[in-house]
């Protein structure tokens, strides 16, 4: 079991087996944004908040810091001018969708006061933590992905769901959006689809 | 329970294996029997009564409203084919694309009863199936008309004319991409090119390849078909 | 048929095959590639069996069905060997006339030959004409001459030789290096060099490996491995079972798209074809490597073609793309070490085993060897599939193989690289055809794919078009790619509905930097190309758009308006006879006026009036022209 000596923002950090550079970083109190990550679930990448920039034989790249894993020697910054660019723009683009709880905190952690693409309230980000949480930890596969691209979206297994879900609501508290909670109420309300 | 109703439930007892695929499809064979019979006992279990619900549904949409025990006949005809289908893959889980292309091929849709037998046969959960069916382009989940039009939005095709073409056959079918006239004969779908670029814009209908098309000439040609 | 257990009784059945086939016997090539089936060539093949048989032909003349051809603008194409006389735009009606003028009468049937547009004149062979004359068809030739569903007839042109030469001659590790010498770079988009991935998928260490054909050509217009895989599918078999033997493979997989049938059949043919003849299986050739092929359907998804998707796919989940920091080469498909290759990049392979890397490295430019297959389509007069080395410049694709553009349009761009590449204007038409350098002025090699573009298409709309077609294919899981496609497109609909507003360029640019940093994958990161190459190069015609809600190519809807010149206008009132929308008023001996508030724009009058006349314009921004006083 060797460790990886690595340096996250200027500190040298060890990181454990099988971490990734978002885990060691948090080990030492270094916080990088997530929407998407959860560490009970495997790393997804989908929000790429936790961009992070990394410097690889002399190259710099740009890189998911939930999904990359942490390598010895690795020189890592989890702040700078082109990394806040990028997190800006992605909250940015998920404020029209979803503008209040950890959206609208990290927005304006990252100096961001409002969005210049007009609202479309769905007050879902896609992060797939309630997907993912119900197939890999709850095993009920009650929710899933359904379409794809910018029609892609979350949808409660018919006929699974309306059995499960108003019972269980453990994937409520892992939404960062909010959609939910309200949808949880109307499989109550509805009949069987 | 009744008399007809322990029998049924003896009469899979009896004839029922391990799994429970198994047992629903006996279920049905045997309740489609004693529908025949007259015998109109409610159902055993949620499984088979959402099962016959969801046929039912999909034999009204497709304006083929029958008696009950037909329509647990075409479910069971319908399934016994889904199952041939798994059967040719031995039941493997990583071939689930190319399983619902097959079911895709034989019924023209994907039901949803087609897709909850995959998931029960394969052990692969409903949610996964769901993901897939609707993640890719070539599988419908709604019934098709009896003659499926394609027009092709390659870039090539887009060059040539295409979004004129497209707007045409709406306004000729009344229908949008992705839709079914009412009375059942045409679907309409985009392809994002079909390799015959030299005849750009194209429409195909039912396999009929229809080049360097004419905006003027689209409503001939479906007069053409029945 | 026993499978050969041996290179000598592979020869043998070579010698035998050459033997039974006399090289003076006529034989008739019918195109039988999917593009001239939509014209009809079944119909002519099918009328070359009938004739012949009226004729009591059956001994005298072979019939076969090949694969593409190439020269797509001028099929259905029949080619007789074995002189090479090549007939353009066969017709079922014109087949008599050559059974009787060339078969038997051996005479040329000139109505059916090609006529040089510049010159007028009639070319009789098909390596005189210019669109094949200028290419360079070292993969894709054979496609002319054999019948994809006979293995005899690749094994007759050498077919499997440079399978014996790997597996009997050379070791694995000296296979790799061959392809490694020959610097063959990926010939599906990412340009990235085979013997390299090879090497890290050879080194890595696992009992079970899987090789890969990538054969879910995505990109629209290009439909180089589709051809490829439908008229030479043992090419890319042999490429692959090299690729295996190299790797240390057992299994291998062709994912191929399903709207692609033909070529799931064949290649499906080619396999059972192979194993019956020994090239796959337990005990390829007696050599003891075993190897098998599975064909694996795709189900309608452009993302489906990126490598971690395709394994995603292969594995029964859905096929979205992974952040996978690991490389695939090493962690695949079931976590076993993968190496994927585009269908083009293994037909190469067979030719670089048997002529050396030394002979290939003589092909092409310092850093992009070989030759490339391109679909060259769109506004050019030659549209078809062309294989050129690498270096030819773009102008002498467009002009010399593809004849320039018709009509007498001006050339304005040339689309390279699919949705992940960009448009590359008229002053870089002498950009040499090159990996590093289509990727220098802002587009890139892609899979192949190259649309010529003239004056009448509006590269605003093209740019909304590849944005749009993007934010339906991208598989929607990371915000940048999705989020920012769907506001990329909010805004470009809005610009080309004359709703632009000063900044939306500079927006526009703004996410696409995003896009490129941060995208979980290649289509996401690449997304933004059409974008940013049309600003880069067209800037004036979204300002026009924006500022001016002018579309100078007069493509846009909401930006143009049709109009009846009254000094060309013979009343002839075709024109109000077909507009859909009743919005052309006219009558008896009088110009027909356009009623803008009803017309939708659907150009039907254009199309109708007839060209003599000519008398229907459009306009964009400016004032209709006056009537002119006679």
């Amino acid at each position: 079991m060797k460790n990886k000596a690595m340096n996250i923002d200027g500190k040298m950090v060890n990181a454990g087996e099988g971490m990734t550079i978002l885990q060691a970083a948090r080990e030492v109190g270094i916080d990088i944004p997530t929407l998407c990550y959860d560490d009970r679930l495997a790393p997804y990448g989908g929000c790429r908040l936790c961009t992070v920039e990394i410097v690889e034989d002399g190259q710099t790249r740009l890189v998911a810091s939930c999904a990359y894993p942490a390598e010895e020697g690795l020189v890592v910054k989890t702040r700078s001018e082109r990394v806040d660019r990028i997190r800006q723009m992605i909250l940015e683009l998920l404020m029209p969708l979803a503008p209040t709880g950890p959206v609208e905190s990290l927005a304006r952690h990252y100096g961001l006061k409002e969005s210049r693409f007009e609202a479309d309230l769905n007050f879902c980000v896609l992060c797939g933590l309630c997907v993912r949480y119900c197939a890999e930890i709850k095993g009920a596969n009650a929710i899933c992905f359904t379409g794809r691209g910018i029609e892609r979206q979350v949808t409660f297994v018919p006929g699974i769901a309306s059995k499960i879900c108003p019972v269980c609501r453990e994937c409520l508290a892992l939404c960062p959006g909010g959609m939910l909670a309200s949808e949880i109420e109307c499989l109550l309300a509805s009949p069987e689809e | 329970m009744t008399h007809a109703q322990s029998q049924i439930s003896h009469d899979i007892e009896q004839k029922s294996s391990s799994s429970r695929s198994d047992t629903l499809l006996t279920g049905l064979d045997l309740f489609g029997e004693h529908l025949s019979l007259h015998l109109d006992e409610p159902p055993l279990g949620l499984e088979l009564r959402s099962l016959e619900t969801l046929m039912m549904r999909d034999a009204e949409a497709l304006g083929q409203v029958e008696e009950r025990q037909e329509t647990i006949g075409h479910l069971i005809n319908e399934l016994h084919g889904v199952d041939a289908v798994i059967d040719k893959y031995q039941g493997d889980k990583s071939s689930l694309i190319q399983i619902l292309l097959d079911v895709q091929a034989q019924l023209h849709w994907l039901p949803k009863s087609a897709l909850r037998w995959v998931s029960e046969r394969l052990g692969v959960p409903l949610a996964q199936v769901y993901n897939i069916a609707t993640f890719y382009k070539a599988f419908n989940l709604l019934p098709q008309g009896r003659h499926v039009v394609q027009v092709c939005l390659g870039t090539t095709c887009h060059v040539q004319g295409g979004p004129r073409l497209l707007g045409k056959v709406e306004q000729v079918l009344g229908i949008k991409p992705g839709d079914t006239t009412p009375d059942q004969k045409f679907t309409l779908q985009t392809v994002n090119c079909l390799g015959c670029c030299a005849l750009g814009p194209v429409m195909v209908v039912d396999g009929d390849f229809h080049g360097k098309l004419a905006v003027t000439k689209v409503g001939e040609i479906f007069d053409k078909y029945d | 048929m026993v499978p050969l257990k041996s290179p000598a009784e592979l020869e043998n059945i070579r010698k035998a095959v050459i033997a039974r086939r006399d090289p003076n016997k006529p034989c008739i090539a019918v195109c039988s590639g999917t593009g001239c089936r939509a014209l009809a060539g079944q119909e002519v093949a099918l009328a070359f069996v009938q004739g012949i048989k009226l004729h009591g032909l059956e001994t005298k003349v072979d019939l076969k069905r090949t694969g593409c051809h190439g020269f797509c603008e001028k099929g259905p194409l029949v080619v007789i060997y074995p002189e090479g006389i090549t007939y353009v735009q066969v017709q079922p009606s014109d087949v008599p006339e050559i059974l009787r003028e060339t078969i038997i009468g051996k005479q040329v049937v000139h109505g059916l030959l090609y006529t040089d547009p510049v010159t007028g004149e009639t070319v009789v062979h098909e390596s005189e004409i210019p669109f094949y004359r200028n290419q360079l068809r070292l993969v894709f030739g054979n496609n002319s001459e054999i019948d994809p569903k006979s293995i005899e007839d690749y094994i007759a042109l050498g077919g499997y030789s440079a399978l014996v030469k790997a597996l009997f001659e050379m070791t694995p590790k000296q296979v790799v290096e061959e392809v490694k010498k020959a610097n063959l770079r990926g010939r599906g988009g990412g340009g990235f060099p085979a013997g390299r991935k090879w090497e890290e998928c050879r080194n890595a260490t696992d009992e079970v490996k899987y090789v890969i054909v990538n054969a879910d050509e995505g990109d629209p217009g290009a439909y180089m491995d589709r051809s490829l895989l439908e008229g030479n599918p043992h090419s890319v078999l042999e490429g692959l079972i090299i690729g295996a033997y190299a790797i240390g493979s057992h299994l291998g997989y062709v994912y191929v798209r399903q709207e692609y049938p033909l070529a799931v059949e064949n290649v499906a043919v080619a396999i059972k074809q192979a194993v019956e003849y020994g090239f796959l299986g337990q005990n390829i050739l007696g050599s003891g490597f075993a190897f098998n092929v599975e064909v694996h359907r795709g189900a309608g998804a452009f993302v489906s073609g990126e490598s971690t998707a395709l394994m995603a796919a292969i594995e029964g989940r859905v096929g979205e793309p992974s952040p996978k920091y690991i490389h695939t080469a090493i962690r695949g498909i079931f976590n076993k070490p993968s190496n994927l290759n585009n269908v083009e990049t293994w037909a190469n392979i067979p030719l670089i085993i048997t002529k050396g890397a030394g002979w290939y490295i003589s092909i092409g430019t310092e850093r992009s060897k070989g030759t490339k297959i391109f679909s060259l389509v769109g506004k050019v007069n030659n549209t078809g599939l062309v294989e050129v080395p690498m270096g030819i410049t773009l102008r002498e694709i467009i002009y010399n193989i593809g004849g320039g553009i018709p009509g007498g349009k001006k050339f304005k761009a040339v689309q390279t690289g699919g949705p992940s590449g960009g448009c590359i204007p008229e002053q870089l038409i002498d950009t040499p055809v090159d990996f590093d350098e289509l990727t220098e002025v802002g587009s890139m090699m892609g899979s192949g794919g190259m649309v010529v573009m003239d004056e009448d298409t509006c590269m605003v709309d093209t740019a909304r078009y590849f944005v749009s077609f993007l934010c339906y294919e991208s598989c929607g899981k990371c915000v940048p790619c999705r989020e920012g496609l769907r506001q990329m497109l909010n805004i470009l609909n809005n610009i080309c509905l004359g709703k632009g507003r000063d900044g939306d360029i500079e927006l526009l640019e703004e996410i696409s930097a995003t896009m490129k940093e941060a995208s979980l994958c290649a289509l996401g990161r690449t997304a933004p190309n059409p974008v940013l190459s049309t600003i880069r190069y067209f800037r004036d015609e979204y300002e026009a758009h924006i500022k001016d809600k002018c579309c100078p190519a007069k493509v846009c809807r909401e930006l143009i308006s049709y109009c009846i010149l009254p000094d060309k206008c013979q009343a002839c009132m075709i024109c109000v006879r077909n507009c859909p929308a009743d919005a052309i008023i006219g009558g008896e001996g009088l110009i027909p006026v356009i009623d803008q508030q009803k017309c939708t724009k659907c150009g039907t009058c254009l199309e109708v009036c007839p060209p003599r006349f000519d008398a229907v314009i459009k306009l964009s921004a400016e004032p209709a022209p006056r009537l002119v006083a006679s």
